[in-house]
């Protein structure tokens, strides 16, 4: 019987206000401006189109298009980045990169991290968005703690945590001692453990940023659908699944797109705490690997392979979370 | 149901995405790489970008007071390039790209050898004239780290030794002598005892992490084994005295039990985890802030049974090449004056870094300072048994950390020295044939 | 959440355990996110003997407040926060205006192709920072902006994680409230100033927030422009607590006073902006 009240209320959602999603014709959504003379002279619209959107348009192209395309363009070079001078060297350096074995652990970190990172602090920012939804006393002061650890800079919780999880003097080892652990985990020493540590460390760096944008769209939601379905006497979870979720559609592709897209590009941490080691690469990912191949050992043209391999993977995957997202939608 | 896909692909737009990929590539071409030709700049102005070494922003604005005083129609700025040698590099390493460049920079030693290599820094013999240099003051082991090619490339600035850091308390209770072992086969023989000692969760002995360079501090102990990491250009990682000293350390971990490589070696000494180090003379001052009130802090030579056991390190002064001559000159007289015999005692005195001049000895605020302070006088003492760096571990870009984590390996995998080294050697050879061997005067 | 059946006793037994649940919840939370937040807290007033001791210390032997005076007078800490006040505030107003604009322009407007420029958009959020500042150094160089205030603050001002949640979020916006604005005569300035934006205060919370967040703990690009402390940020001028060659001598007393001096700013921001993120607000034009 909540199958179909369940149907029902999605209808009801559905026809009052569509739901959303990235959408390829927001005309559907959003009539097009009707009124006096508009229909007829679409050009108005295309110049404030353009004076609105363009001046951001312009920045990125200067200084975050502009240095991709350099970036492209050293990938096929073999530079020294003190030298002058670049030298082209075709497709060498991504020949290279495919034959080496790094390679492939440094993309095995990179997705290890990232799925973990995307997978837990989505769901805990929605579960503790959820919990300090409700009327809590003193919720305002632990929305404001929980939201804390993502105002640090990534360096100020790297060295943190680098105290936090020394096998001598951390908080971890003190507290796993006092449970009885007898083999604390060597954080530092045990590449696996490594990667572990500075997974935690960004989840908890970025537990606030979840939250607080799951926080936003919660207070979107209609209180009014939530209720009919508990009239009907669905369950708490069916409500949950069928009725809330739903409505968060939009922000959990959201999110799901910028926790990755961020969680690539974490470098402070995994700098300050393991500089990319235990044994060479236990904690290096790609990014990671970028700036060591560019900075420090000199070799820019391969460290730019490296970052234009990483974006091309990126577009890929973001056009398909986008097609996943849209196609999934009624 | 959307009916209109993801219009990646429509003509329109793909027309709109070509303009805008030729639009990126000819801004590409406006603003590119290869500036930096800093040809201009205030001469009488001396840009100085420094990481203060050993936290001596003060010394250094002092420094430069003093200079301004001496020579009144010049300036000096003070900028603060970074919290490390390794921020200076790459704000260095932006100058040289975009432009701006400093007049004097501080590069420590596994940096400058890159920028001497694409001439990027410049060499200083020829202007030592024109500046009142005197070489022959400067220590000559520690003018000679900036070698190459004939030519001096930088000169020492902040420069330390390795120290070997023992707790005198637990080497007493030990029954130890007052001293540091005399070599590794006889702190070999120590070692099960302190450890006995300091019992369990602790050791006798901590070395660092790769990332704490470990690639720098085992250089030493590797030469008194009769291995080396290079001689010259020549790799040596496989050779049987190499191999020798990375097996008593895998075996000192593993086997006896007695030694760690660990994360945090200053603290650990400090709080007396490890009961002994090795570590940078810089870091005296706060290791004995660490260990104040907790126990007695001994420093001692590092092990040379059979001539140089131990390498330097620290950072020089260098002046890029790509700035005008009349600032070239200027900066080189300024590098000279902060590392006079006075200003170089000075320096040394308040961060724990070694005087680089020989006249500083004589330098009557040095002797009283040396008298009152023993544990700083073994750093300078140590010198006349010090090498400079093998050029594997200097000279080539990331063979640092290759080495680092191929004694890792050893000491926390317990993985077989042949074979680790031989790696670590086929690693860095690639580096230099790729990237060195070109580049080489011939 | 009001409920209109028989509240039975067995209801309102289950309505106060989820609310205890509910605490008890938050209780756990608060000890895990917390508990590294105490210890920075608490390293910061501790001396530098508590610091580097074993075991570790929770509650200072001795308390140091002075560490709060040492990162404040070592380092022109007052001239770096002034800094980090300007970059901040105006990038994060510049972004904000900018992102506005572009969500409302991709998502209210018509012009050919705008699917692609939103995708051009959100691709530059696959761009890391190592890959733009060697080239950026060099235009900014060239412009002669270097070390100054709109050297750091212009590079920093194009917005795509704004423009994606704003996008969004007018997306789902009810068709029908537009549309009724738009017949009455509403022109774009007053659509969006009057009717989307009054719409979109928990969303237009959470972008001021992170956007505030993000440029206030800029690190590389500001070092990389800064050469003196008259521009130097906040983040940048703090590492000065930290110039030693082996982090295992710093003194972290200071340096983690220094972080939370650092936090504070933006934490009462957020402490201040969240009592809007409340529901109500978008309730809007359209009722039940």
């Amino acid at each position: 019987m909540f199958r179909e009240t369940a149907a029902r209320v999605n209808r009801q959602f559905a026809m009052r206000r569509k739901t959303a999603a990235v959408r390829s014709s927001p005309e559907r959504v959003l009539p097009a401006p009707r009124g006096r003379g508009l229909k007829n002279r679409p050009w108005q619209d295309y110049a404030l189109f353009l004076v609105l959107v363009v001046p951001n348009l312009v920045l990125l192209t200067l200084f975050v298009y502009r240095p991709l395309a350099d970036n492209i363009r050293l990938s096929f070079t073999d530079w020294n980045i003190a030298d002058p001078v670049a030298t082209p060297i075709g497709f060498d350096n991504y020949v290279e990169w495919w034959g080496r074995e790094d390679s492939w652990k440094v993309v095995s970190n990179t997705v290890i991290f990232t799925v973990a990172a995307v997978a837990v602090s989505m769901a805990l920012g929605l579960a503790l968005a959820l919990l300090l939804d409700r009327k809590l006393f003193g919720r305002n002061v632990v929305r404001s703690a929980i939201f804390a650890p993502f105002v640090i800079s990534g360096a100020a919780i790297g060295v943190a945590f680098q105290f936090i999880f020394d096998p001598s003097f951390g908080l971890v080892q003190d507290v796993l001692h006092r449970l009885g652990v007898d083999k604390v985990p060597d954080f530092y020493q045990d590449p696996h453990w490594a990667l572990f540590m500075v997974t935690i460390t960004y989840i908890w760096k970025n537990l606030g940023y979840t939250f607080v944008i799951y926080l936003a769209a919660l207070q979107g939601v209609r209180a009014e659908l939530l209720e009919a379905a508990e009239m009907d006497g669905a369950s708490r979870w069916t409500t949950f699944t069928k009725v809330l979720l739903p409505q968060l559609r939009p922000t959990t592709f959201f999110l799901s797109i910028t926790v990755l897209l961020n969680s690539l590009q974490v470098f402070d941490i995994i700098n300050v705490m393991t500089r990319g080691g235990p044994l060479g690469n236990g904690t290096t990912t790609m990014v990671f690997q970028v700036y060591e191949e560019s900075f420090r050992n000199f070799r820019a043209g391969y460290g730019a392979t490296v970052a234009t391999i990483m974006f091309v993977v990126l577009l890929v995957v973001t056009l398909i979370q986008v097609r996943v997202m849209d196609r999934g939608d009624r | 149901m959307s009916s209109q896909r993801f219009p990646a692909l429509s003509r329109r737009g793909f027309l709109g995405l070509t303009g805008a990929a030729a639009a990126g590539l000819a801004l590409t071409a406006c603003a590119g790489t290869g500036g930096g030709s800093g040809d201009g700049g205030d001469a009488k102005t001396i840009t100085f970008w420094s990481n203060h070494p050993g936290t001596s922003k003060e010394l250094e604005l002092e420094l430069i007071n003093r200079f301004q005083a001496k020579y009144p129609d010049l300036t000096v700025n003070l900028v603060d390039a970074g919290k490390n040698y390794e921020e200076v590099a790459q704000k260095f390493n932006a100058a040289l790209t975009g432009g701006d460049l400093p007049d004097v920079v501080v590069l420590s030693d596994v940096w400058w050898f890159n920028y001497a290599l694409t001439k990027a820094i410049e060499p200083l013999d020829s202007h030592f004239g024109a500046a009142g240099v005197q070489l022959g003051d400067y220590v000559d082991s520690l003018a000679a780290d900036y070698l190459f090619d004939g030519k001096h490339y930088a000169l020492p600035y902040a420069r330390s030794t390795p120290l070997f850091y023992y707790n005198k308390d637990v080497w007493a209770k030990a029954g130890l002598p007052d001293r540091g072992p005399n070599s590794w086969q006889e702190f070999d023989e120590w070692g099960p005892k302190l450890q006995s000692v300091v019992g369990a969760d602790k050791f006798a002995h901590a070395w660092g992490d790769a990332k704490n360079y470990l690639g720098w501090t085992f250089q030493g102990p590797n030469w008194t084994f009769g291995g080396a990491y290079s001689d010259q250009w020549k790799l040596k990682f496989t050779d049987p005295g190499s191999i020798a000293a990375a097996t008593y350390l895998r075996d000192s971990i593993n086997v006896k039990k007695y030694a760690a490589i660990r994360p945090q070696i200053a603290v650990d000494f400090g709080t007396g985890v490890a009961a002994s180090t090795i570590a940078s003379t810089g870091d005296l001052k706060g290791i004995k802030k660490n260990a104040d009130g907790k126990f007695e802090v001994g420093t001692a030579f590092l092990p040379h049974p059979n001539g140089p056991g131990v390498t330097t390190g620290g950072a020089g002064l260098a002046i890029p090449s790509r700035i005008s001559d009349a600032r070239k000159t200027n900066a080189l007289k300024f590098i000279e004056f902060v590392t006079n015999a006075a200003n170089t005692a000075y320096f040394s005195q308040n961060t724990g870094y070694m005087p680089v001049r020989k006249s500083a000895a004589t330098d009557p605020s040095e002797v009283d300072f040396l008298a009152k302070n023993p544990n700083s006088k073994v750093a300078i003492d140590q010198l006349s048994v010090t090498k400079s760096q093998d050029y594997a571990r200097v000279f080539v870009p990331g063979a640092d950390q290759i080495i680092g984590t191929g004694y890792e390996q050893i000491g926390l995998q317990n993985a077989d020295p042949a074979t680790v080294l031989a790696k670590v050697a086929a690693d860095v050879q690639a580096i230099i044939d790729r990237q060195i061997t070109p580049k080489l005067p011939k | 959440m009001k409920h209109v059946g028989p509240q039975t006793l067995s209801y309102r037994r289950r309505e106060r355990a989820v609310t205890a649940l509910g605490y008890a919840a938050m209780a756990c939370v608060l000890i895990l996110v917390g508990v590294p937040l105490f210890w920075i807290l608490i390293t910061s007033l501790k001396d530098r003997a508590d610091i580097y001791t074993q075991p570790a210390v929770y509650w200072p032997h001795s308390w140091h407040p002075e560490n709060y005076g040492e990162a404040t007078t070592t380092v022109p800490f007052w001239t770096f926060l002034r800094n980090s006040l300007i970059v901040t505030g105006v990038v994060s107003a510049v972004k904000f205006a900018l992102g506005v604009f572009s969500a409302y322009g991709l998502v209210f407007l018509r012009f050919p192709g705008k699917n692609i420029v939103f995708l051009v958009i959100i691709a530059a959020l696959m761009v890391p920072n190592q890959i733009t500042v060697i080239s950026n150094y060099a235009l900014i160089a060239q412009l002669g902006w270097r070390n100054t205030f709109q050297g750091i603050i212009i590079p920093l001002c194009g917005v795509a994680f704004g423009t994606f949640l704003m996008r969004n979020h007018f997306l789902s916006l009810p068709g029908e409230v537009i549309e009724a604005a738009r017949m009455d005569g509403a022109n774009w300035w007053r659509l969006l100033t009057r009717v989307v934006l009054p719409m979109s205060g928990p969303t237009m919370v959470a972008f001021a927030v992170v956007t505030l967040v993000n440029e206030w703990n800029e690190y590389l690009w500001p070092f990389l422009m800064a050469d003196s402390a008259e521009v130097a940020t906040l983040p940048v001028g703090l590492t000065l607590l930290q110039n030693t060659e082996n982090p295992s001598v710093t003194n972290w007393g200071p340096v983690m006073a220094g972080t939370v001096l650092t936090m504070l700013p933006i934490l009462i921001v957020f402490l201040a902006l969240q009592r809007h993120m409340i529901k109500g607000l978008t309730s809007g034009a359209v009722k039940g």
